[in-house]
């Protein structure tokens, strides 16, 4: 429950003892009213979980915390410390648009939700939060809070609740996965249904960029890899799925992964093959003139499922 | 790699806080090969030439994946005009 309406009970609950005090011929009524109104307001709190907006940066980031999950699911837990996703923050200088330009404040609490469009994508579960922690963030970043900065990112519940579902809304306490799970003790686990796009390129696509974001008051444009995949690798008869080729058995490293530069070689040297054919000759512009010349053709292919490179 | 701008005028500008459309996009695409041509004058008498090609990936100046390298041993040889 949130705050406003906490004050609210609290008023109605201090008048109820004013009443049963100072008038009794209302005694039953108020007693009655006071029943009905704690079941209205407890009864759908138990069934659905709060509705609370986190109000600070450290109740969202409890929300989001991933070692949780790492108890059973050590190896992906692993992979996903080795994936940008693990350190969507890091490294996207929301420093700089908060010193200058369209984005930029005059003092960490002046920041609201407004300020982070790049979050749409990065820290997606802000939308969830109050300006508050929109305030409490900035001064991370200005403050280069590197340690918080490393718990926000893009963590399990993300993909898992909150963009597990395109068509309609994700329930609550419900988490997805590609298939159903058994059903676990509550105290142990969420239910775990089937998401239909969790194996799909939409999955991806809900962040990985169609062109400009014209719903902000301050448009943005970062990566355009999904516009890229939908409107020149499908239509050249591309079929493969990001996951095909980015999750291959289900790694949640979702390569490439910058800081591993061999890896990173690697993949570019089997998406980009390259062909060198070279001419040798004496060219002869005039007579009993001779220049030898070497003619270099290259040719790059790509096997890629979007254009190299993006953003 | 895609020229954008901020779709105000021509003039291409880095920075997701200021792009807003692409203006040209010289990107290597899926399924689509691209092609290039290099004519090297080779001053004489050489004869003999090692083209090397290197092809990298730069995400920002001074930070660079390699990618490809490829080394041709060439001989200019052509009968000469009595």
């Amino acid at each position: 429950m949130d705050k406003k309406m906490n004050h609210s009970l609290l008023t109605f609950y201090r008048s109820l003892l004013h009443g049963l005090f100072l008038n009794k011929k209302r005694h039953r009524l108020i007693i009655f009213k006071s029943v009905i109104v704690t079941i209205i307001f407890i009864f759908p709190t138990l069934c659905n979980g709060s509705d609370q907006k986190p109000d600070t940066l450290k109740q969202l980031i409890e929300m989001y915390d991933p070692t949780g999950c790492r108890e059973c699911h050590e190896e992906i837990y692993a992979q996903w410390q080795n994936s940008h996703h693990s350190r969507s923050i890091t490294g996207i200088f929301m420093e700089r648009y908060l010193k200058k330009g369209p984005l930029s404040v005059k003092s960490p609490k002046e920041a609201t939700k407004k300020n982070f469009p790049c979050f749409k994508c990065h820290l997606p579960q802000l939308e969830k939060a109050t300006d508050t922690v929109a305030a409490e963030i900035a001064a991370v970043f200005l403050n280069n809070d590197r340690t918080t900065m490393k718990q926000l990112n893009i963590s399990c519940m993300v993909c898992h609740q909150d963009k597990g579902i395109v068509h309609g809304l994700p329930e609550k306490n419900v988490m997805y996965g590609p298939k159903a799970e058994k059903e676990y003790p509550e105290e142990e686990h969420m239910r775990v249904k089937k998401s239909p796009i969790m194996k799909r390129s939409v999955m991806c696509g809900q962040c990985h960029g169609l062109g400009p974001n014209l719903e902000f008051e301050h448009p943005i444009q970062c990566a355009t890899l999904y516009g890229s995949y939908l409107h020149a690798y499908i239509p050249a008869g591309g079929s493969n799925t990001c996951q095909e080729c980015h999750m291959k058995k289900a790694d949640h490293t979702c390569p490439p992964n910058f800081n591993d530069r061999k890896e990173v070689s690697e993949r570019l040297r089997q998406a980009l093959p390259l062909e060198v054919d070279t001419l040798s000759y004496r060219f002869q512009p005039f007579e009993k003139i001779f220049v030898s010349t070497i003619v270099v053709k290259t040719k790059v292919t790509s096997k890629a499922g979007h254009r190299i490179p993006d953003g | 790699m895609p020229h954008s701008t901020d779709s105000l005028d021509k003039t291409m500008v880095y920075g997701p806080d200021k792009k807003l459309g692409i203006i040209r996009d010289t990107s290597i695409q899926p399924f689509a090969p691209k092609e290039e041509l290099f004519e090297i004058k080779v001053p004489e008498p050489i004869k003999k030439v090692n083209v090397e090609v290197n092809f990298s990936y730069q995400l920002r100046p001074g930070d660079t994946y390699p990618i490809h390298r490829i080394v041709k041993k060439i001989s200019i040889e052509a009968p000469q005009p009595e």
